[in-house]
C-alpha cells in the first residue's frame, strides 16, 4: 500500500490523511464544487474533482470515486465516516476494482447494517439485546397484528427503521392507541431516508445511558475491545458530547461489556475498527443496541486515553498485519478524555444551521487539548453537508481536570462570522449534573425543553460595559486609520514537506 | 469623537479622546462617566484593553462586522454581544417590532422544502410558515406574533440566500 484515496471531506478527511502521512503513505483528496477551496484538498498530495456540490452527485458517487482512485494510481480507499462508510456496495466496488477498502468486508457491513440481522448476530454471540422483534415487520401487517406484537414487548416501546440510524425513522410510543400512527410515520420517514420502509419494535429502556465499546479486529482472528465511551449527552438522538471512560462503568462491568462486544464482532466475522453500542440501564444491565461498521466521529477520546492511533491500526489491519495491541492497555483508561462536537448552528435559535463565511478563527491549544477541524479563517461553511466544523477534545488526569481543560479551551475558541454551538457547551459543562456525571440519553432534550427561550449566549453586565468601551475604541481607531479590520489570516498552513519535496523532484529542482 | 452605541437594547452616548502622550491611552466617557483605557489593536480585528483604574484588569475583545453596515458582533470571554454603532435602530425599530408588519426572512441559505401558509391565512404566533432545508436539516420558520399572512414571496423548491424575504405577516 502506497497511496490512499480518502473518500470524504472536512475534518475526517484531514484526520485520515494525517495518519497516512505519519506512515509515509501518499494521499489523494476528492472534492465537490463546493469544496474546491476546502482545507482537505490542500492538505492532500493530490486532489480529484468529483462533481457538483450535492453529495448525491459527488461524495456518494461510487463510480466517480472508483474512477478517481484508478486514475490517481491509489491502491487503497479510506471512507472516513458518513457518506459511503457503511455502504456495502462501495466496499464491494473497491474490492472488485482491486483497491484495498480500509474498513470491514462488504459482507460484515451488510450483516451489521441490518438492525434485525445485527440483533440476531448479537443473540447468537450470547450478548444481551433489548427485548424486541427479531424480524422486520412487513408493510402488509395489520394494525391488530402489530398491536398484539407490541403488547408482547411492552410499553413504552420504540418503532425503529431496520435500515435506520441517527434517530431517523424512529418513534417513541407510550400509549397503545398511538401505535398505528407511529408505525406509519416511521415507515414513511425510513422510506424517504434509507429507501427501505421496514420497521421493527424494541422496548424502550427508560433513563438508559448510551455506552459503547470500540474494537479492532484483524484478518487473523484477533479481536481487541477497548475501554468504553459514554455518549449519553445527545440532542434528538445525535451525540454532542462523548467521553472515556464512562463515569459509571466499573472495571468489572467494563470487562463484561468488552467480552460481549468482542463476541459479537467475532460472530459477525468482523475486521477493522468498529463499535458496539449498548444501552446501560439504571440497574447496571446492558443491552446490545447496534454495531457501527466504521471509524466513529468520537474515536479521538479513545485515542486520548489509550495513546493508540485507531486510523493507523485500520490501515495496518487492511494491509494484513497482525494486531499486536496489548489487550490490557486497550482496556485500561489512562486519565480521562471528553469531546465536544462543534457545529455551525445557532443554539439560541433552536440549533438552526448557521452556514456562512468564517471571518476569523482563534483556536484553543495548550495542555491536554486536541482539535480536529476541517475549517479555517476565510472558509465558507457550505450548506450541502453536515454542519459539524470541528471536534474539540480535552484530556485530563481525571474527569474533573478534563472538564476544566475543556471549559478553558472553549473560552479560548472564537469562530467569528458564523454562529456555533460553543456557547451551548460552555453552559452544559458548567452544570452540576454534568460534573456529577448524572445524565441519560434523553436528559439533554428534557433540559433544553425546560429552558425553552433562555439564551446560552447571555453575557454578564460587565461584558456589556466592556463591549461598549471596546466598540467605541474600535470605531475611533478605524476613523483614524490605525485599526482597520486586519485581513483574516488563514490558520497556520499545515506543514507539508513531503508534498514539496515531491514537487521539487518532479521539476528536477533538487536531488531526490 | 462621539458615538451612539446600542447593546442589548440599551443606547449609550460614548465619547472617545486621547489621554496624554501615549498612543495607547484613551479617555472613554460613557453616558457622562469617564473611563481610563489603555488599548492596542492586535491581529485579526482584535483589541487588547487594560483598565488602569480597575486594578489594571486585562481583556481581549474581538469583533466581526455584521450583515448591515453598522452591526458588529463583539466577542468577549464572558460571552458574545451584538452592537449597533450610530444606527438609531432602537427608536423606530422597537416600535415596528411590537406592532406592524412581520417579515419572515431565511436565516441561512438553503432550499424551500414546503410552504405551509397562503395569503389571507390567519396564523398563530410561532406557527411554522415555511420549511427551509439546509445542511441536511429541516428548519421550520415562523413569525413571532399571530397575524394574517399578507404575502408569500417564495415557492417550494427554490433556493434562497440568507436574508431573503419569505413571508409577510400583518
Amino acid at each position: 500500500m502506497q497511496k490512499v484515496l480518502i473518500a470524504n471531506r472536512g475534518e475526517i478527511a484531514i484526520r485520515v490523511m494525517r495518519a497516512c502521512r505519519d506512515m509515509g503513505l501518499e494521499t489523494v483528496a476528492v472534492y465537490s464544487d463546493a469544496d474546491r477551496a476546502s482545507p482537505h484538498v490542500r492538505y492532500a498530495d493530490e486532489a480529484r474533482h468529483l462533481g457538483p456540490s450535492a453529495a448525491a452527485e459527488s461524495y456518494l458517487r461510487i463510480d466517480r470515486l472508483i474512477d478517481a482512485a484508478r486514475d490517481s494510481g491509489a491502491d487503497a480507499v479510506h471512507p472516513g465516516y458518513g457518506f459511503l462508510a457503511e455502504n456495502e456496495e462501495f466496499a464491494a466496488a473497491c474490492r472488485d476494482a482491486g483497491l484495498v477498502f480500509i474498513g470491514p468486508t462488504p459482507e460484515a457491513i451488510a450483516l451489521m447494517g441490518s438492525k434485525t440481522a445485527a440483533r440476531r448476530t448479537a443473540l447468537t454471540a450470547g450478548a444481551p439485546v433489548v427485548p424486541g422483534t427479531e424480524t422486520p415487520l412487513p408493510a402488509s401487517m395489520h394494525d391488530a397484528q402489530l398491536a398484539e406484537i407490541a403488547a408482547g414487548i411492552g410499553y413504552p416501546l420504540l418503532v425503529k427503521a431496520v435500515a435506520g440510524g441517527g434517530g431517523k425513522g424512529m418513534r417513541v410510543v407510550s400509549n397503545p392507541a398511538d401505535l398505528p400512527n407511529a408505525v406509519r410515520a416511521a415507515r414513511s420517514e425510513a422510506g424517504a431516508a434509507f429507501g427501505d420502509s421496514d420497521i421493527y419494535f424494541e422496548r424502550r429502556i427508560l433513563h438508559a445511558r448510551h455506552v459503547e465499546i470500540q474494537l479492532l479486529a484483524d484478518q487473523h482472528g484477533t479481536v481487541v475491545p477497548f475501554v468504553e465511551r459514554e455518549c449519553s449527552i445527545q440532542r434528538r438522538h445525535q451525540k454532542v458530547i462523548e467521553e472515556s471512560p464512562s463515569p459509571v462503568v466499573t472495571p468489572a462491568l467494563r470487562g463484561r461489556m468488552a467480552a460481549a462486544a468482542a463476541a459479537v464482532a467475532r460472530a459477525a466475522g468482523y475486521t477493522s475498527a468498529g463499535t458496539i453500542e449498548f444501552l446501560l440501564d439504571e440497574g447496571g444491565h446492558f443491552y446490545f443496541l447496534e454495531m457501527n461498521t466504521r471509524l466513529q466521529v468520537e474515536h479521538p477520546v479513545t485515542e486520548m486515553v489509550t495513546g493508540l492511533d485507531l486510523v493507523q491500526w485500520q490501515i495496518r489491519i487492511a494491509r494484513g498485519e497482525r494486531l499486536t495491541v496489548d489487550p490490557a492497555r486497550a482496556l485500561t483508561p489512562w486519565g480521562h478524555a471528553i469531546e465536544c462536537r462543534i457545529y455551525a448552528e445557532d443554539p439560541d435559535q433552536g440549533f438552526l444551521p448557521s452556514p456562512g463565511r468564517i471571518l476569523c478563527l482563534h483556536v484553543p491549544s495548550g495542555p491536554g487539548i486536541r482539535r480536529d477541524s476541517g475549517v479555517e479563517a476565510g472558509f465558507e461553511v457550505p450548506i450541502h453537508y453536515d454542519s459539524m466544523i470541528a471536534k474539540l477534545v480535552a484530556w485530563g488526569e481525571d474527569r474533573g481536570q478534563a472538564i476544566a481543560r475543556l471549559r478553558r479551551a472553549l473560552s479560548e475558541y472564537q469562530v467569528r462570522g458564523i454562529k456555533t454551538t460553543i456557547p451551548f457547551f460552555q453552559w452544559i459543562l458548567a452544570t452540576d449534573a454534568f460534573a456529577r456525571g448524572e445524565f441519560h440519553t434523553t436528559y439533554l432534550d428534557e433540559l433544553l425543553l425546560a429552558r425553552r427561550g433562555q439564551a446560552f449566549v447571555a453575557a454578564p453586565e460587565v461584558a456589556e460595559d466592556l463591549a461598549v468601551l471596546a466598540v467605541a475604541l474600535r470605531s475611533y481607531l478605524r476613523a483614524h486609520g490605525s485599526a482597520g479590520p486586519a485581513l483574516p489570516s488563514s490558520a497556520a498552513a499545515p506543514a507539508r514537506p513531503d508534498g514539496w519535496r515531491r514537487a521539487g523532484r518532479l521539476q528536477g529542482l533538487r536531488p531526490a | 469623537m462621539t458615538f451612539e452605541i446600542e447593546i442589548s437594547g440599551r443606547l449609550r452616548e460614548v465619547r472617545v479622546e486621547r489621554d496624554g502622550p501615549s498612543p495607547h491611552r484613551f479617555r472613554v466617557t460613557v453616558d457622562g462617566r469617564p473611563h481610563e483605557v489603555d488599548t492596542v489593536a492586535v491581529e485579526d480585528d482584535t483589541l487588547s484593553l487594560v483598565l488602569p483604574a480597575m486594578g489594571h484588569a486585562s481583556y481581549e475583545i474581538g469583533f466581526a462586522d455584521g450583515l448591515l453596515p453598522n452591526d458588529v458582533t463583539v466577542y468577549t470571554h464572558g460571552g458574545t454581544l451584538h452592537a449597533v454603532v450610530n444606527g438609531r435602530r432602537s427608536r423606530g425599530g422597537a416600535r415596528a417590532a411590537a406592532t406592524g408588519e412581520q417579515r419572515v426572512h431565511a436565516p441561512m441559505p438553503g432550499r424551500v422544502l414546503r410552504v405551509l401558509a397562503r395569503p389571507g391565512d390567519e396564523v398563530a404566533a410561532r406557527q411554522p410558515l415555511v420549511v427551509v432545508e439546509a445542511m441536511k436539516m429541516e428548519n421550520e420558520l415562523s413569525a413571532p406574533r399571530a397575524g394574517r399572512v399578507k404575502d408569500v414571496v417564495v415557492q417550494e423548491g427554490v433556493s434562497v440566500e440568507a436574508g431573503r424575504l419569505l413571508v409577510i405577516v400583518e
